[in-house]
């Protein structure tokens, strides 16, 4: 499975689809931090939020590179639930590095706060990261080509999930688990002082099922899919 | 290897593709797929390797290591034929030496550095048979194998197809043009009207020759519709001169004679 994992990455960064993405997140990272230093957890609450949309595409693109033919003959190679569980994978770790790279840039132009609150921030904002990166990449996945079939639903079921995160992640929404809680993790990172721990321990309980339903929903797609 | 009661069909609202397949390949057999374009014989095929799912019935006892060649070899990948065939085996778990074997074999040593996208049709499909015997498939399937392939290389896929049998392995291969009409044993699968018939493999105690003469302009056609019927063409050759003092030509010229039938050669003949 590693082999598989490391052939759609060189894929993916040799065919230059990496390209749009990384300019996408460059333009989130100067909008976030364009104005001045904001404390860590705030800084790191939006940018995970504002990165969802971002991870969610790359990991749509990661696992669209390989030509449909391809992605079958791999599935005769490592089974039908390998080569799943391989393509999310590539997904994971190419998005884990866009979110490496949004919390270190900040660092190098003064975007962060450096204070007593800092290193809480940050590892706050870790964790945001990974609660936006895991569910984008479920998103991905079930935008994916194998999955919908096509480029029109792929882009449609991209473009409402990213607007339903925002939209019923609100404030007062009528159905927030309905979404991943990338909105609500921002807001709950909207302060210097650190959250609650039941907020943050309900926050990730709720990621962590949504992640469970839709990774499900994505293997179950993917049995007769191929 | 069984099919058991298979149906299949690519979406709810489209007509099924294949149903009620019943049928079971044992180790060691070669089974040639038939049927016209469209038929579904890659769907058969895709269903054979596991790549596709049956939507009611089951695959069962499939052999654990499955090579698939698929119709078209998919080209567009920012690789070269050796870093392809080199990952392919690491997918595998076999050795990448496995990769540079299969390439001398397959002829395709000069093209190592060519990326994918450059290759011919006849290469890349080279490189499409390399990827399902980097490991030693216990079932090989093979859709159409022979497009764009050179002479020297359609050579190479009935003697691949004998080395796979000959260790108990399966072998599937759909071959609208008949080539490998003159394979040993082989059975025959007629896919038509989303059906499956079975003909039994013949002997050569089962089959007579007849000798037919058809226009030198007509000749490719004819072999290859007799081959698509699933008749073994054995030999083409001119017609001897007429001779004045045995009547005109025409019907005498092409009756066989004993002696002439003993004449031709035995095995499968070609253009």
């Amino acid at each position: 499975m590693t082999a598989l994992v490391s052939m759609r990455l060189a894929a993916f960064v040799r065919g230059g689809r990496a390209l749009a993405p990384l300019i996408a997140v460059l333009v989130v990272l100067g909008v976030i931090y364009g104005g001045g230093a904001s404390p860590a957890s705030v800084a790191y609450g939006y940018s995970a939020a504002a990165l969802f949309p971002v991870l969610a595409w790359q990991s749509k693109l990661v696992l669209d590179t390989e030509p449909d033919t391809q992605r079958r003959l791999a599935r005769t190679a490592v089974g039908g639930r390998g080569e799943a569980i391989a393509g999310l994978l590539a997904a994971a770790l190419l998005a884990l590095a866009v979110c490496a790279v949004a919390m270190l840039a900040p660092w190098l132009f003064g975007g962060i706060e450096t204070g007593d609150n800092a290193l809480t921030g940050s590892v706050l904002g870790v964790l945001a990261h990974l609660l936006a990166l895991v569910p984008a990449v479920a998103v991905g996945g079930l935008a994916s080509r194998a999955v919908t079939g096509g480029v029109r639903n792929g882009v449609a079921v991209l473009v409402v999930a990213a607007i339903l995160v925002v939209v019923l992640g609100l404030q007062g929404s009528i159905a927030p688990w309905l979404v991943p809680p990338v909105m609500a993790t921002a807001r709950a990172l909207n302060d210097a002082d650190p959250p609650p721990a039941a907020t943050l321990l309900l926050i990730t309980g709720w990621a962590a099922l949504w992640c469970a339903a839709a990774l499900g929903g994505y293997g179950w797609l993917r049995r007769s899919r191929a | 290897m069984r099919f058991d009661g298979v149906w299949f069909r690519y979406g709810r609202r489209l007509p099924w593709a294949l149903r009620e397949i019943d049928a079971t390949v044992e180790p060691g057999q070669t089974v040639v797929v038939l049927g016209r374009n469209g038929a579904g014989k890659s769907t058969l095929l895709q269903l054979a390797a596991g790549v596709l799912r049956p939507v009611r019935g089951s695959v069962r006892d499939r052999p654990p290591i499955v090579g698939w060649v698929p119709e078209r070899f998919p080209a567009d990948q920012p690789f070269t034929a050796e870093q392809y065939l080199r990952r392919m085996a690491r997918l595998r778990g076999v050795a990448e030496s496995a990769a540079g074997e299969w390439m001398e074999r397959l002829l395709l040593a000069e093209h190592a550095g060519t990326r994918l996208g450059d290759l011919s049709k006849g290469t890349a499909q080279k490189v499409g048979v390399a990827q399902a015997l980097l490991a030693r498939p216990g079932l090989l399937v093979l859709d159409e194998p022979w497009e764009g392939l050179d002479a020297a290389a359609r050579t190479l896929i009935p003697e691949i197809v004998a080395e796979v049998t000959a260790t108990g392995g399966i072998v599937l291969v759909s071959d609208h043009r008949n080539e490998i009409a003159g394979l040993p044993g082989a059975t025959h699968w007629q896919v038509t009207e989303s059906s499956v018939r079975f003909e039994e493999p013949t002997t050569p105690a089962d089959e007579v020759i007849i000798e037919v003469a058809v226009r030198r302009a007509d000749a490719d056609q004819a072999v290859v519709r007799l081959r698509a019927e699933g008749h073994r063409v054995l030999d083409v050759r001119d017609l001897a001169p007429p001779q004045p003092h045995h009547g005109p030509s025409g019907p005498d010229a092409s009756s066989a004679t004993p002696q002439s039938r003993a004449d031709l050669p035995t095995k499968g003949g070609s253009l």
